[in-house]
């Protein structure tokens, strides 16, 4: 594929919901296990996370989950078998098709880059989270130290039924391992 | 390295001035810290678990993904702020990786105070930096209430 042809495709993604599976439903509503799982995988003992009777005492009111654990509620469970086979994607039908039009490209590397988030409202225990994500920009070629490589920029909207608690700018760079010229 | 926990009240934000230092937060870099965050956080990509599988993929060793970044930021921030801080923002840019045996420093520093209403509002820019350079660099918005809140009592800084 020449690189016109590339980008003429990469393009035609842009502002198209990342996943044709549709928005992701968090497998299980936020809960005092995993968020304690976290605070302790970060040593986090904000007491407002796991302690009930100061969450209550808190401006929050209860207990509420890290603010950034947003976007752990809502990845793919994994199917172990095979990732690393799949280029560490947790599932098939997680691979989003700009990914897969790049890896064709033999832009195969990925590394994260950009992660911004807006907090509108800390989750509470219960909350049923919902992620959309839509792809928001794929760049032109740069030059980078990994190699040639396409930045990819997501925009994620984090719901619990209409009302919209979160948003994420996620970008990574897709690279050509060892910056051999295309 | 004394372990820094997390502070049992919430910092008063009328005390809190532009330039204020945030306490500097390290982090012993092993194979486990990188492991137990990758997996708290769901992230299954081998390159934060399997050292063998980063190497082939070009990397001298795992590497410490980027949602425990953003979970030791919001850490950083809230072990000084207190309960009753809520994050609001937090924007990151990661720069060179996070490998076992490279320490982490943060620091960060206070750049605007602002009122919102009932919510005192601090931005702070933050930087975590190993022995290889900057791993992180970032820019974040708490809010702390004035007053309305029943565990902001006292600063816990001298």
């Amino acid at each position: 594929m020449s690189d016109a042809e590339l980008m003429r495709q990469l393009a035609a993604l842009v502002g198209q919901p990342i996943s044709d599976a549709g928005p992701t439903v968090a497998p299980d509503p936020v809960n005092q296990p995993m968020i304690r799982h976290w605070a302790a995988a970060f040593e986090d003992w904000n007491p407002v996370y796991t302690d009930p009777d100061v969450a209550a005492r808190s401006r929050f009111g209860e207990v509420v989950a890290p603010p950034l654990m947003l976007q752990t509620w809502t990845m793919a469970t994994p199917i172990i078998t095979g990732i690393a086979e799949r280029g560490g994607s947790p599932t098939d039908a997680s691979r989003a098709a700009v990914l897969n039009l790049l890896d064709e490209a033999g832009f195969v590397g990925t590394l994260a880059s950009n992660s911004e988030f807006e907090i509108v409202r800390y989750l509470h225990l219960g909350d049923a989270l919902t992620a959309t994500t839509v792809l928001e920009s794929v760049s032109d070629e740069k030059q980078t130290r990994l190699g040639t490589g396409h930045f990819v920029t997501w925009v994620t909207t984090y719901t619990v039924g209409d009302e919209v608690v979160g948003r994420q700018l996620f970008r990574i760079l897709k690279f050509r391992p060892g910056g051999e010229s295309s | 390295m004394s372990e820094r926990a997390a502070s049992r009240t919430t910092i008063d934000w009328h005390e809190v001035q532009i330039g204020d230092a945030i306490p500097p937060m390290v982090l012993v870099m092993t194979p486990t810290r990188i492991v137990a965050g990758a997996i708290a956080s769901r992230d299954f990509m081998p390159v934060h678990h399997d050292r063998a599988y980063a190497t082939v993929q070009g990397a001298p060793d795992m590497f410490m993904n980027i949602l425990s970044d953003t979970a030791y930021c919001s850490r950083f921030l809230t072990d000084w702020a207190g309960p009753d801080a809520m994050v609001k923002r937090l924007a990151i840019r990661l720069g060179v990786p996070a490998f076992p045996g490279h320490d982490i420093t943060y620091t960060g520093k206070v750049t605007a105070v602002e009122r919102d209403g009932d919510d005192g509002i601090v931005e702070v820019e933050l930087q975590a930096l190993n022995d290889l350079g900057e791993h992180v660099s970032g820019t974040t918005t708490i809010s702390l209430p004035l007053g309305g809140a029943v565990l902001a009592t006292s600063s816990p800084r001298t």
